[in-house]
């Protein structure tokens, strides 16, 4: 079976999209350019998890994402980075993944966990700018951990010119 | 002391976990002399005056939540509108919580947290940090409202602390987190017997949210 990959993409140039298909492989991938889409903030309510299990509160955007999600297997994001971490734009995509997981809780990896709602989910990252490599990667391995997955690991995508550090 | 609270979670004030934490800290601050502002983030209005507060003052507190292994990202959103530098020098400390109550689940953010104060002209006063917040608003049974009145109640001696010392960088903070891990032993017993209890309750809060489905159902598995 085909392995479907989805790409968030939170950064607004589209000459990104060469490197994202040169850095990211896969048969099946579909990227999604978030840029222009709307989509808010988590705001944090629980009714995903408790009111109305796996759906988001929030009507907007975000609602197509999760439904891809349900079919995929992996998933990536692309990022601008500020802080030495993934800036707003690229968090907000992830924070909205809640109901993709469900209320219970059990052990994996020796953590506490909430169960996944479907099925595992793969993570890695592409990001643009300074940031602390070491530290994306530990982020990316907690995140995969959470959606029960592992990390396909962290990118630094490099302006044509730059030098590699 | 006058100290700048901001709570960075996205959740409206009135249902906040963090506010809750914050309304039990500044107890301890009033009792120990010291004022207070409070800035929620879930409200876009208080942005500006928090931005100014955040400029003018030199003792900034900012509350948050653990959401995705990081800061959340209205709080992000928000950093990115404070200035760099700064005419007068200020000291960011922070309580970080989460709903899992292993403190290894809050040390990457702490890490993050610890390196952002320098980026915004300002030191460093420590991080707070503990989890298993995220029962605090479901206090329907007696016990569960003990051991929440308990939590918050070491949350107002703790902001008695932040008076006294300054900071967060004391003893007494960093015995607050608790355990780190959850023993092996944990693992076995939630897997025999806490288990089935945790989901009844998780069952009786959603039909008490007015829940009508599983709550591991899966609305979008056939939706194509
Ligand atoms: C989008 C989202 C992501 C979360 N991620 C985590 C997490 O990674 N680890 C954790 O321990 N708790 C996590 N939590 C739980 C919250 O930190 C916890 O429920 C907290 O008490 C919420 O505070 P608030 O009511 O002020 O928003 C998450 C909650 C939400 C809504």
């Amino acid at each position: 079976m085909k392995m479907k990959t989805i790409v968030l993409n939170t950064i607004e140039e589209h000459a990104i999209s060469d490197k994202i298909s040169a850095l990211i492989k896969g048969d099946d991938m579909e990227v999604i350019n978030t840029s222009g889409m709307k989509i808010a903030h988590c705001m944090g309510c629980n009714l995903c998890w408790l009111k109305t299990p796996g759906i988001c509160a929030i009507k907007d955007d975000y609602e197509g994402i999760i439904k891809k999600l349900v079919d995929a297997e992996n998933l990536w994001l692309v990022s601008d980075t500020r802080f030495g971490f993934v800036d707003w734009r690229g968090k907000r995509v992830m924070d909205r993944i809640v109901p993709m997981l469900n209320m219970y809780v059990e052990f994996r990896d020796g953590l506490e966990r909430h169960e996944l709602r479907y099925h595992p989910l793969n993570f890695g990252l592409l990001y643009k700018g300074q940031a602390d490599q070491e530290f994306l990667e530990e982020w990316s391995r907690r995140v995969a951990s959470n959606l029960a997955g592992h990390s396909l690991g962290v990118y630094n995508i490099r302006k044509e010119g730059e030098p590699c550090m | 002391m006058h100290v700048v609270i901001i709570n960075g979670s996205p959740r409206v004030q009135k249902f906040s976990n963090t506010d809750k934490i914050i309304q039990s800290f500044v107890k301890g601050l009033q009792a120990s002399g010291s004022s207070y502002d409070l800035y929620s983030l879930s409200n876009r209005k208080e942005w500006d005056a928090a931005r100014a507060s955040f400029i003018s003052h030199d003792q900034i507190i900012f509350a948050l939540p653990l959401f995705v292994e990081c800061v959340p990202s209205i709080m992000l959103e928000f950093l990115e509108t404070l200035p760099t530098e700064r005419q007068q020098p200020a000291q960011m400390s922070f309580i970080l919580h989460g709903g899992f109550d292993e403190g290894h689940q809050l040390r990457l953010c702490e890490r993050f947290l610890q390196s952002l104060p320098a980026q915004l002209g300002c030191t460093y006063g420590g991080c707070l940090v503990q989890g298993g917040s995220f029962l605090i608003r479901m206090r329907d049974d007696e016990k569960m409202k003990k051991t929440m009145t308990k939590k918050l109640d070491a949350y107002t001696k703790m902001g008695q602390s932040f008076v006294s010392n300054g900071n967060f960088m004391t003893t007494e903070a960093c015995k607050f987190t608790g355990s780190e891990k959850n023993p092996r032993i944990a693992h076995l017993l939630f897997r025999l017997f806490i288990k089935r209890l945790v989901r009844k309750k998780f069952e009786r809060y959603a039909q008490q949210w007015g829940c009508t489905r599983p709550l591991d159902d899966k609305p979008y598995l056939n939706s194509k």
